[in-house]
């Protein structure tokens, strides 16, 4: 890792991940992600953490829940006659 | 403007993805059932003012995000500045990675990885604070851009990317946590 380019894409690597930032700096991130192994690593990990985080937060909706949910729209939509 | 006719059609393939967010704002399935249940039913009534073509999903976070706010919200309703504590950027793959080599990084990497178990991040998660967690399920959860999390929550996009940013970092210390005490951190690393 090499000073101001690695500090760069450091800093700014949850926007460059989230792709938030404009397309000539996401760029310049790309570039160095690709030149850069340390950096790279990084961005690897977060990569792999967000996945790891979004699968393990997802819940299975109980079946009678969506019959509950399905009744209740369709009371509703009676009742709004 | 929306037919309420394809409601059902339109709005309810994102059942799944409201239920999870919804369990991790009320932390019970009997709340976030009723927090999902009331907010299809707002939805509902108000899909003639839905103006269709844009972000229905959007759309439908915002009723949820605002029924759980005013509804079932058991903390203060001042926004807090919570104190996070200071952790640095990074924070997981930092303590890892002072391994010796990349290799016994990697394994350890790949060892938190799959350690960490459901329980762990539904539980580091719910302990964020409601302003930090929030954003954090909106943009990790949900993929949300940080301007429609904006929308959603009625906050300026600043104040969203500074509430991802120490509430992802808050996160990460805990799931550190975790990964230490399910052992899955090698000795010499155990103490940051």
């Amino acid at each position: 890792m090499s000073g101001g380019k690695c500090d760069e894409a450091l800093t700014n690597l949850y926007q460059y991940l989230d792709r938030e930032m404009g397309a000539a700096d996401s760029e310049r991130i790309r570039a160095h992600l690709d030149d850069c192994s340390g950096c790279f690593d990084i961005y690897e990990f977060e990569i792999r953490l967000r996945v790891v985080v979004r699968e393990r937060l997802s819940e299975e909706v109980p079946p009678e829940f969506i019959e509950r949910l399905r009744s209740a729209l369709a009371r509703e939509s009676v009742e709004g006659r | 403007m929306a037919d309420q006719a394809n409601f059902e059609r339109d709005a309810l393939q994102y059942t799944r993805q409201l239920f999870s967010a919804a369990m991790r704002m009320t932390r019970n399935p009997s709340d976030a059932e009723d927090l999902v249940q009331e907010t299809y039913l707002k939805a509902y009534r108000a899909y003639h003012t839905f103006e269709e073509g844009t972000n229905l999903k959007a759309w439908l976070y915002r009723i949820l995000t605002n029924t759980y706010i005013n509804n079932y919200r058991k903390e203060s309703r001042r926004p807090s500045e919570v104190d996070l504590g200071t952790v640095e950027d990074l924070y997981l793959y930092r303590r890892i990675g002072s391994e010796e080599s990349a290799e016994a990084a990697r394994t350890t990497e790949d060892r938190v990885l799959e350690g960490l178990v459901e329980s762990d991040i539904k539980q580091a998660v719910e302990e964020l604070p409601e302003n930090f967690r929030i954003p954090v399920l909106l943009a990790d959860l949900e993929g949300f851009s940080y301007k429609e999390i904006a929308e959603i929550l009625d906050i300026p996009i600043g104040t969203v990317m500074s509430r991802l940013h120490r509430g992802r970092k808050a996160l990460q210390r805990r799931l550190w946590e975790f990964a230490e005490n399910r052992g899955l951190l090698p000795k010499d690393a155990e103490k940051p």
